[in-house]
């Protein structure tokens, strides 16, 4: 496989990452983590733009805005993300960091689901390094709708 | 000669031309008050354990970093291996300086004899579950500076272990820290040859002060006033004459910051210019006194908009002999070995990293 070109790479079955749930996995050396907000899949690499700790490790949440002060407005359930060590905030959907979006972003990768037959399974080159269930748990021989991830 | 008698500087360690990184804030959590209880006598046994909390300000984020959670389960910070694994061996450390920060709250309890048998109970589980587990972790004797008669007692008591290297309290305090009722605090740790560093966190705690202008709102608000409270204590330390008293002591300000240092030690000298005759023992300048006795750690970082400006203050300290790197591990705020710090002029760096610490550890 060649790192330079933007390669699709099959990640799992859908059913692996569920509304609300996340895997971490490295493709091509890049730990990147995929995560399932309402349906919509969406990739961010693994290392923070700070002190690069493991970005995707963070608390999923949500966060305010205010119109005045003394007044808070929670908004973006479940699309935020906080790194696990100093908790900037993320938008999982855009990357973009929310105190300075238009500086301080996460690289996003496009993730988009197909329908696969199992042959793809010998091809996927995605070695999971998070405790998630193993590629193996799917039925053979019956199509799947699986997650890919364009890098 | 016992092991615990031993002089740091001899223990078959690391081989010491080689140091590299030396972290001088590390912190282990208790995963319960509980696991005290078998270094406690009797009477406190039967007690609810419990330390000040803060009123209303707790931190909404959490104090620990969510990814330090062990493998074998409890809370970041409480296990041996996890710290070896993240740390340690992660960034090649030479030696680690572990203190439990939530057990500083002590020394704003309103009960002080309470706090001074908590202070030795703490020493006695650290030095049986932390300080034998790994070469590279060193420790310090924690006490209680609301009882400085017993403090003084427990620095004696356990300064002397090989490997012990500093006093640790809180930065929060009823009362500023260079009053003359903190002095035996000081006089205990110039016998025993140990610097005397303060933490903060129980700022607002217990029977502490709240800052000076009052009660912040937020932990945001309490957070960034920590360095303020830095300002006062060392402030009081230089102006009644600790350090004139005490020749030998050496302070570590953790956790306090860096930028505000500048702004101190200028207005001291300029004050003192003309009301030195109001405190006649300040035989030099205030900023002089200041780089020979203090010492700061570097996290949190400043993280200022040009990070030059960064090495400007770190220049204008002289951090070359006053600054020692600090990681906080594993609280969320902590800074990266790696990436913390921009990047350094080698002989600064080489200061901050390691030879500072190595200094004044005497490792
Ligand atoms: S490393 Fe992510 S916020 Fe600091």
């Amino acid at each position: 496989m060649n790192p330079q070109s933007r390669t699709k790479h099959i990640v799992c079955p859908v059913s692996e990452i569920p509304p609300g749930h996340r895997k971490i996995v490295t493709i091509n050396g890049r730990s990147i983590g995929i995560f399932n907000i309402d349906g919509q899949y969406h990739a961010i690499r693994n290392a923070c733009p700070h002190q690069r700790a493991p970005l995707c490790m963070g608390k999923v949440t949500g966060t305010s805005t205010s119109t005045k002060p003394g007044k808070y407005q929670w908004g973006k359930d479940g699309q935020i993300i906080r790194c696990p060590w100093h908790n900037w905030e993320f938008d999982l959907t855009t990357g973009k960091s929310v105190f300075n979006p238009n500086q301080v972003r996460i690289k996003h990768y496009d993730v988009t689901t197909e329908a696969t037959s199992n042959q793809t399974k010998s091809s996927c080159h995605v070695e999971t390094n998070y405790s998630e269930p193993e590629l193996e748990k799917y039925d053979v021989g019956i199509e799947q709708m699986m997650v890919v991830i364009q890098i | 000669m016992p092991p615990s008698e031993q002089p740091i500087n001899e223990l078959p360690t690391l081989a010491q031309t080689s140091l590299s990184l030396i972290d001088t804030d590390v912190h282990t959590a208790l995963n319960h008050m509980d696991e005290l209880k078998p270094y406690l006598p009797a009477y406190y046994r039967n007690l609810t354990l419990d330390l000040p909390g803060r009123a209303g300000f707790l931190s909404p984020i959490g104090v620990q970093r969510q990814d330090a959670i062990p493998e074998e389960g409890g809370i970041p910070g409480s296990s041996v291996s996890m710290m070896q694994k993240q740390l340690l061996d992660a960034y090649q450390m030479d030696y680690a300086i572990l203190n439990d920060s939530s057990m500083l709250g002590i020394s704003v309890h309103a009960d002080a004899n309470y706090a001074a048998v908590l202070a030795r109970a703490y020493n006695d589980y650290f030095a049986e579950n932390w300080l034998e587990k790994d070469p590279r972790i060193l420790g310090c004797v924690l006490i209680a500076h609301n009882n400085p008669t017993e403090a003084a007692k427990e620095i004696k008591r356990i300064g002397g272990h090989r490997k012990i290297v500093q006093v640790i309290m809180s930065s929060a305090s009823r009362s500023p820290l260079g009053e003359r009722q903190y002095w035996p605090i000081y006089d205990a740790a110039c016998e025993m040859n140990l610097p005397v560093a303060v933490h903060p966190g129980a700022e607002c705690s217990g029977v502490a002060n709240p800052f000076t202008a009052g009660f912040p709102t937020s932990y945001f608000e309490w957070h960034n006033n920590l360095s303020q409270n830095y300002m006062c204590q060392l402030n009081s330390m230089i102006c009644q004459g600790v350090f004139n008293q005490f020749p030998n002591l050496k302070l570590v300000c953790i956790e306090g910051g860096i930028g505000w240092l500048p702004h101190l030690m200028w207005r001291m000298d300029k004050n003192w210019k003309a009301l030195r005759f109001t405190v006649p023992w300040l035989d030099r300048q205030p900023s002089q006194c200041i780089l020979e006795h203090v010492r700061l750690t570097t996290q949190p970082i400043e993280e200022p908009e040009n990070r030059q400006h960064l090495l400007q203050i770190l220049e204008m300290v002289h951090a070359e002999k006053t600054v020692m790197f600090s990681s906080d591990y594993p609280h969320w705020d902590g800074d990266c070995p790696v990436h913390g710090l921009p990047r350094l002029p080698e002989a600064m760096k080489q200061a901050i990293m390691f030879g500072n610490a190595q200094a004044l550890y005497n490792l």
